[in-house]
Parts: C-alpha cells; structure tokens; sequence
C-alpha cells in the first residue's frame, strides 16, 4: 500500500498513453463481453431449469412435417402425464416482416398447465374469456407494451407459412419472470386447421408436461418407441435439446464466437505488452536508481507489475461499464430479429471471466518487460545519468 | 460496409500525402528506417493490426459468402410460379391440371429438347452431421429433367444425373464435408424409402449448394403428394417477366403468381442477417480499439525522436514535410499489417459451414471464400486505420518548436 502512489504517479506520467491503451483495452474487452454474452444468453435457453417437465414432440422427419392431433388421446392416458398441448408455430407478422415476435397456434386449455413456470400473474377470467373466443389470443406482457396493445383490442397476423390473416382479439396477458417469456402470443390452433383442409386434424408439436421430472427420460423413450411404427413416426426430446438443436441450426455461430474473441485477447495482450514495454524502457534510469537506493529487484518487479496490473484492470473496468451501456442496444436492434436476445444482458459469469482474463493479461504483458529491465545491471541504467 | 467509402472524403489529403512523398523522399526513407529501428514497438503494433483485419476479412467473406450464395442463383430471364401469398417454395402448391396449362404457354422458352419449365417438389429432411453434433434440415429437391437443364451454374462432377422413376438423388460435393452418408453409391431414408446417391455436384458458391435434387414424379411419389410445390419458367425474352406475371394472376384456370427468380433469391439473403449485423458490430468495435493503438505507438515513436524532429526541421524541412512523412509512417505500420492480416485470413479460405434459411427451415451452405478483392478490402482499411491513428501523432511531430527539439 506504501506504494500505490507511486505506482499511481508512474501509470499518469504519460498520461496520453495511459489514456489511449486504456481506451484501446477498453473497447476490446466491451466486444469479449458482449459477445459471451451472447453466447450466455443464448446458452441459457437450453438450460432453462424451469423446462425441466416439459417434452417437445415433433415429426421424425423434420420440424416442417406435422403429426396427427390424434396422439394426443395416447399420450395424456400416460401416467407419469401430467398435460399435453398441441403447439404449432405460426410464424405470423404484425403489420411489418420487421416487428418479429414468437407466435403459436396452440390447444388453449392446457396452456396454464404446461407453462405454468412461466406464465406467473394472470388472471383466470382473461384466460377463461381466451378458451371461450374461438378468434382470441393472449400476448405477453412485454410484447402488450411493445406495441401499445390493450386487452381488447383487435390486432391482425399476416400468416408466413400458413397463407392466412388471422384477425384476434387480445383477451388476456401474463407476466413472467424473464422477459423473453413475455414476447409470446398464442391463439386458438382451430382457427388455422379450419381454414386449410390439408391440416385437418394435424398439428406441428405435442408440449408434454410430466408430473416428475424423472419420468422423462423413460416417457422420451417410451413415446417414440409407440409411434416407432406409425406412418408419422414421433420425435421427442426435452424442451432444451428442442430448443439446441434449434440454436445449433442457425450455424456454428459458438465456434465463431469463441475465435473472435481469443483472437481479441492476442490482440490485448500484445497492445498491452508494446504499452508496457514502452512505459519500462523510458523507465531504465529511473529504475536503476531505484534499485541504487536499496530496493531489491523484486520490489521494482513488484512495482512495475501492479502497474501493468491496474492498466488493464482500469482498461476491463471501463470495458465492462460501455458493455452494460451497450447491452440496451444490442437489445433493441438484435432483439429484434433474434427474439432470444430481448433479454440480453451482461451476466455475472461474464463479468467474472472478462475481469479474470484482463488481469491475466495485464500480468502475462508485462512480466517479460518488466523481468527484463529488473535483470539489467545497475550500472548500465546509471549510465545515462 | 464497403471500406471504400471512406476513403472519398479523405481524397484531397491521400494526394496531397503521395504528391509530398515523390516531392521530399528524404524523411520518408527516414521513416522507413525509423519503423525498423524500433523493430519490436513496429511489430507488435503491426501484429494487432493483423489480428483485427484478419478477423474484418474473414467476417466479411462469411456475410459476403451468404449473400453470394443467394445472389448468384437466380436468372434475369426466370421465374418461379407459387401459390399466391405462399412467398416460399415450402409454403406453396401449384396442382398438376395448372402445371399441363403453363407447360403449353406460348411464352415460355424452348430449346432442343422441349419447353424449358420444370414443376418441382420442395421437402425438408433432417441430415446427421458430419461430425457428429446432431442434426439439421436439409432441402430436398425433385425436379423434371428441363430443371436440370434450367440451372447451367449447377455441373455434375462425378458419376451421373438420376433417372426418373428411379429413388436415385444427386448432391452437392460441397455437402459431404458436413454431412454423414453422402458418399458416391451410399443410401439415404427418407420420405419413407432409400435413395441412392448416384452423382456429386458442384453449385459454383450457389443456393443450390445447399440442396439435395431428385426426381419430382418420384419425390412426390414417395411423399405421397398430388400438387407440386412450384414451378420454374424460363422465358423467351427477360422483357415478357410483367406480362406473364399478369398472365398468371388474371387466368382463372391458373390464379398463381409469378416472382422474378433473382428477386426470390434475393429475399431470401434475409438468412444471412444475424451474421453480418454480428460482424458490422465486431468491425467497428475492433477497429476502434486498433486506432487507439496504433496512435498510442505513433506518439510514443514521435516522442522518442523529438530531437530528430528538430534537426530535419533545422535542416529546412517544413512543418507539412514533417506531418506527411510521419503520417506515411503511420500508414506504412499499419498498412503492412494489415497485409499481413489479410494473408492470415487465407487460412480460413475454402472452410465450409452453414447456417439456417428460416423462411424455408432448411440449411443453407456456403464457404469462406477469401477473394484478392476482400483482402485488399483488408488492406485498405488498415491504411484507414493508420491514417485516422497517425494523423495526431503526425500532426504533433510537425508542430514541436525547432529549438525545443534540439535541446532535448
């Protein structure tokens, strides 16, 4: 602590450079942040420990073939079952391709049993009014505000796979604990199937809710296995192996991620090193003096690390400050055609790793210019004097 | 982001640099020799810099990859028939009895072997992955023997087309890397029985890089569906495109609609989005954190040399003469490394990966492909980078007081 001052005095002595390598730190770390983030968050879906009831089950085949809504009379008789809807993406658009939000065709009774983790405030008449109009949906809360919607009013979906406009009246809405729960909207799987004669009686995916948690693996396996034969065989799974393999079809975008950001953090450490190195070498007289005056070459080594140290922890700091500025609009321009990232945020685990890897690199950078100017001779540094 | 745009304001000051390196060679061969000097200080800044292009490069050949895939499918002169409103294939049916009224229109073009229309089957299939990280949807797509005609972009490579009336299925070679069983001779289930894969095919960076292709009679046989999912027309002229697009929506027999191949495709590019917003953020981020560094050496390079600042100066050099060479200096530093990053780029060249259409739920492939054209994209937003970190420091050399200069 008898030193932090004079650490301190030697981080401003060239306050410029201070200035501009900490900025420099700074930005990169922002992006090491945001984009672990993005990973986190998206990360995040497939371990929802709330979904650990809930079984998607789909067509074998591939999520674009649908499967007879008669399986689900076989499946509720199961006796580890505790609920089961028909779900069917909708893929619809409210007034412009760009206002993206999940919406489903659903079976509208069984909703409050299967989500019931996540729809955590309603209220039973709005879902009762829901299951009794036939041309009605409920919208998260979240996406009410988005749009200015109240209960009441009359909002129209331009159908994407299903060639239709579906004109609903908003009945209910629920609140959540995670916003991304709020973004959803579902209505009445009747009013597409009767529009089409090609789905009757069809539907995309069985939500199955498990009384326990153990029973699934064993239902998982006892479901395909009876409809191994059918003419539409089954796939099933837990709803985040559904939602993984829905992630993972968007690319490799982990891989990618990950090499950004070590190539990112190559990059820190040698703008950190030059930095440091430059900040020694300026330095050799004055640490030959120090060392003159009785300090042993471990204290300057000491000294000179806890300078690196602070650079590119005062770098990270104001790195991971701009992140959080940065998160509300990484929400608002890729929360919008990505709806896993309404919720973005920079989690603490993030944090921690960014804080971790910056003082990784302050230590590894300028060790090895600082190791450099504790090993020269007195005499040498003393020369210039 | 075309790095070139950048470059128009900052014109009237490029000139002036390269007017005043052919005019006073004498301080830019001093630079030149100052960089070396400080090998390590120019290496390491050169080395971020690298890093930074070397990642600007590869991203924008992944965004540039998408787009390509999409752009260079579609042909001025086709169309695709759909269900109106369908606006995908996977969405959309066309019914035998329309299909037989559009084959016999007087606008759609001939060649030596019959009309050139093709009505064809679009299905999704999930595919195991090469490496073993699960699944993902595959397009598969039936056509009739004009489709293959239709799409010159797509030749066949190795072993032969399939046959109609045969479960025989050819695919791209490109695909092999990242899907399992899609060797020459191997079956693939499904849509209910095996299909053989009797030819690899080569897409030239297209959509149909991305698609499995078939026999449309047996696809829909197999899937036992009566319509087609759409059809393809080629036209006589480009210029029939608005009134055959009429034609089909006002015939009451057909009722359909008609969307410019191109422009079909070009909607589609939509599937590259979250990558290039990804990149156009990581660019920007990264290009600011490399500015900052190559100004931070630059200054401590001019700082270092303030006497020798001051004797050229002494020696009648102007203030400008000055400024131009350290900013060459600085354009030089980061110039090279941006070259160096473009090479290191190479190394992802030719990388195959893949990413979803989610208008059509199926994968769609493409490579990064580093063209010279992309690095030198690189290179030349590294010259941007050390004319926007040099320009300070430069400035600062050219304004430090002779007799200040040579005291130190």
């Amino acid at each position: 602590m008898r030193f932090l001052h004079l650490v301190l005095r030697s981080l401003l002595r060239s306050r410029r450079r201070t200035v501009l390598t900490v900025l420099s730190l700074a930005v990169s770390v922002m992006l090491v942040a945001i984009l672990q983030s993005v990973l986190f968050t998206l990360d995040s879906f497939a371990h929802n420990p709330n979904a650990s009831n809930r079984i998607a089950v789909r067509h074998k085949v591939s999520i674009t073939n649908l499967i007879p809504y008669r399986y689900i009379e076989w499946l509720r008789q199961q006796p580890e079952v505790d609920a089961v809807m028909g779900l069917q993406w909708f893929g619809g658009v409210y007034q412009d391709p760009k206002n993206f939000f999940p919406n489903f065709a659903a079976d509208p009774e069984p909703i409050t049993r299967v989500f019931k983790e996540e729809l955590v405030e309603y209220s039973e008449a709005q879902f009762k009014d829901f299951v009794r109009d036939r041309n009605s949906c409920i919208a998260g809360h979240a996406l009410m505000e988005k749009y200015g919607w109240k209960v009441g009013d009359v909002i129209t979906l331009k159908g994407t796979i299903f060639p239709m406009d579906a004109r609903l009246t908003i009945r209910g809405t629920w609140r959540s604990r995670r916003g991304t729960d709020e973004q959803a909207l579902y209505f009445h799987w009747k009013l597409v199937e009767e529009r089409f004669p090609s789905l009757k009686g069809k539907i995309g995916n069985f939500w199955v809710r498990a009384k326990n948690p153990d029973d699934v693996p064993r239902l998982i396996e006892r479901i395909d296995r009876h409809f191994a034969d059918a003419v539409e065989p089954t796939h099933s799974e837990t709803e985040n192996a559904f939602q993984l393999a829905f992630l993972k079809m968007m690319g490799d975008y982990a891989s990618m991620i990950h090499a950004i950001t070590a190539a990112v953090l190559v990059a820190i450490l040698i703008v950190t090193a030059n930095t440091m190195a430059m900040a020694i070498r300026e330095r050799a007289t004055e640490i030959a003096v120090f060392r003159a005056m009785g300090f042993t070459g471990t204290q300057v080594l000491g000294l000179l690390m806890v300078e690196g140290l602070l650079l590119t922890v005062a770098g990270g700091g104001t790195g991971l400050l701009l992140s959080f500025g940065m998160a509300g609009a990484v929400r608002q321009t890729a929360g919008t055609f990505l709806p896993y990232l309404a919720d973005f945020t920079i989690a603490p685990e993030t944090l921690l790793l960014c804080a971790h890897a910056t003082m990784v690199l302050g230590i590894l950078s300028t060790f090895i210019p600082a190791y450099r100017a504790v090993r020269r001779p007195i005499v040498e540094g003393l020369r210039a004097l | 982001m075309k790095v070139g745009y950048f470059f128009i304001p900052l014109a009237p000051y490029l000139l002036w640099l390269v007017w005043a390196a052919l005019r006073f060679p004498l301080p830019l061969s001093y630079n030149l020799r100052s960089l070396w000097q400080r090998k390590v200080g120019s290496l390491t800044t050169g080395l971020a810099i690298a890093v930074v292009v070397a990642i600007f490069v590869v991203v924008l050949s992944l965004s540039q990859g998408i787009s390509k895939a999409f752009v260079s499918s579609g042909r001025a002169d086709q169309l695709l028939v759909l269900r109106p409103n369908a606006r995908t294939e996977l969405n959309s049916g066309v019914e035998r009895e329309r299909v037989r009224i559009l084959k016999t229109h007087p606008m759609v073009a001939q060649d030596d072997q019959g009309p050139l229309i093709s009505a064809e089957a679009f299905v999704v299939v999930m595919l195991d992955k090469a490496d073993g990280d699960g699944g993902t949807n595959v397009a598969v797509r039936g056509m009739e023997p004009a489709g293959v005609r239709m799409r010159p972009q797509v030749r066949m490579v190795e072993g032969r087309w399939f046959k109609p009336g045969l479960p025989e299925i050819v695919v791209p070679r490109r695909m092999q890397q990242r899907f399992a069983g899609l060797a020459l001779g191997r079956t693939l289930a499904f849509a209910g029985q095996d299909w053989t894969v009797v030819g690899l095919t080569d897409a030239g960076g297209s959509a149909f890089e991305s698609e499995i292709w078939a026999d449309a009679e047996e696809l829909m046989r197999a899937k036992k569906r009566s319509a087609f999912n759409s059809v393809i027309v080629r036209l006589q002229r480009e210029g029939q495109m608005a009134d055959f697009k009429a034609m089909l929506e006002e015939d009451r027999r057909l009722k359909l609609e008609g969307v410019a191949e191109v422009d079909y495709f070009a909607q589609q590019t939509e599937a590259g989005k979250p990558i290039q917003v990804l990149g156009n953020l990581i660019t920007v981020i990264l290009t600011l954190g490399a500015v900052f560094a190559a100004m931070n050496t630059m200054y401590a390079s001019v700082a270092g040399r303030t006497s020798e600042i001051g004797t050229l100066r002494a020696l009648g050099y102007r203030r400008r003469e000055i400024l131009a060479s350290f900013q060459w200096e600085a354009v030089l530093l980061c110039g090279s490394g941006g070259l160096l990053g473009a090479c290191l780029a190479l190394a992802f060249n030719g990388i195959q990966t893949g990413t979803t259409n989610f208008q059509t739920f199926s994968d769609v492939s493409f490579a990064f492909t580093i063209t010279p054209g992309l690095m030198l994209q690189g290179v030349a937003f590294s010259v941007l980078m050390g004319l926007l970190g040099g320009f300070l420091p430069a400035w600062r050399a050219s304004r430090i007081p002779v007799t200040e200069a040579m005291k130190g």
